[in-house]
């Protein structure tokens, strides 16, 4: 119990400086995380099932929450249209192979639309929203209904139908999922509401009534390395805490690096795990 | 201790100052994950440094300092690697 006291508090018998702070700790809690970063690829690789890159998205779900969030603001459903979700997957095949996140592509030559009127969906209205790196539905919606441009897609009554694409892919190297949403109106009317008689309430316990499949792996590997990474962020600074006070009131002078440096550094990167845990919408 | 804090805290405005602005950058980079690297190791670098230069000011530098803080910097990077390798395939 002593000696494991001792990687966390400042005692003579750790010469008043907690082991875990000591360079061999530091060097040790280094190469474990170096060896992790590769380790993480390597079982996502020979499990995918278990660690795929992809989370709770589906288009059922995304089609329900939109839906949802319409009638709350008094708006008629979205009607998935089949002719929308090819446009919203060559959309997506087309950024994976051309390698860009943008609705039109960088060179100019492919515009957006050119999607839904190459399957074949004539349009009067029409309009896109894309988001990647997102790992359940729930927060593309949010993310999309803070946005008042991707709200202002939502909630138009100039659409009528929708469809959707979550293509797993790489784009600049990385692994990721990318949703795309293309809506239409094929009408210059715009869409009246009608109360349903019967609305839905529950998203979950829709999307399982209907046996939608939902796509997704058991854990996703950037959830597991963000908490991973947290939580020995949260203990190294526990520790330089224990042992700012501890020192400080045994008066002991060591020469040592600051830990309030130390701290505010992993402060830093606590705040940067949740930036890059962010997924981004345009 | 605070007289401490207090005659170091020109030092820590300055430090916090760096962390904020690679933070601001970071934010701005998203979702260009090799940018967001550069980034995240170049303020690393100004941390070390900045903290190197602080006890070289306060003449109680020594070799054992300067490893510390390469160590802690380096398991900084090495996390933001991991979650970019292992949470994305960077």
């Amino acid at each position: 119990m002593h000696s494991i006291l001792s990687y966390f508090l400042p005692h003579e018998n750790n010469n008043y400086r907690a082991k875990l702070l000591h360079h061999k700790s530091l060097l040790f809690v280094l190469i474990i995380i170096f060896c992790a970063s590769f380790l993480i690829p390597a079982l996502r690789f020979n499990f995918p099932s278990v660690l795929g890159i992809s989370a709770d998205i589906s288009s059922q779900k995304l089609l329900l929450i939109v839906n949802q969030k319409r009638e709350a603001n008094r708006l008629p459903p979205l009607i998935l249209n089949e002719k929308l979700s090819l446009a919203a997957v060559n959309k997506a095949k087309d950024m994976f192979a051309k390698n860009y996140w943008a609705h039109n592509s960088p060179d100019g030559k492919t515009l957006w639309w050119v999607f839904i009127k190459g399957a074949g969906y004539n349009y009067v209205y029409a309009g896109e929203n894309l988001a990647r790196g997102f790992d359940n539905t729930d927060s593309v919606v949010n993310a999309w209904m803070e946005s008042p441009l991707h709200r202002a897609n939502l909630l138009s009554q100039n659409y009528k139908d929708v469809g959707f694409a979550i293509e797993e892919g790489k784009l600049s190297g990385e692994d990721t999922v990318l949703v795309v949403q293309e809506l239409g109106g094929q009408s210059l009317e715009p869409v009246v509401y009608n109360p349903p008689k019967n609305p839905v309430k529950n998203v979950a316990s829709a999307v399982s009534n209907n046996n939608y499949a939902v796509k997704g792996s058991l854990i996703s590997p950037l959830s597991l390395s963000s908490l991973i990474n947290k939580t020995i962020l949260y203990i190294f600074i526990a520790v330089f805490i224990l042992d700012m006070i501890v020192v400080e009131r045994k008066k002991i002078v060591r020469f040592v690096g600051h830990n309030t440096d130390h701290i505010s550094f992993f402060v830093m990167l606590i705040i940067l795990i949740g930036i890059l845990n962010k997924g981004v919408i345009v | 201790m605070y007289k401490k804090l207090h005659s170091h805290i020109g030092y820590g405005i300055s430090l916090f100052l760096i962390l904020a602005f690679g933070l601001i950058l970071v934010s701005l980079s998203s979702p260009n994950r090799p940018l967001q690297m550069i980034e995240v190791t170049i303020v690393t670098i100004f941390y070390i440094f900045w903290g190197i230069l602080h006890h070289l000011v306060n003449h109680d530098l020594n070799v054992k300092i300067v490893i510390e803080y390469i160590l802690v910097g380096c398991i900084g990077l090495s996390m933001v690697l991991f979650i970019l390798k292992g949470g994305f395939g960077l």
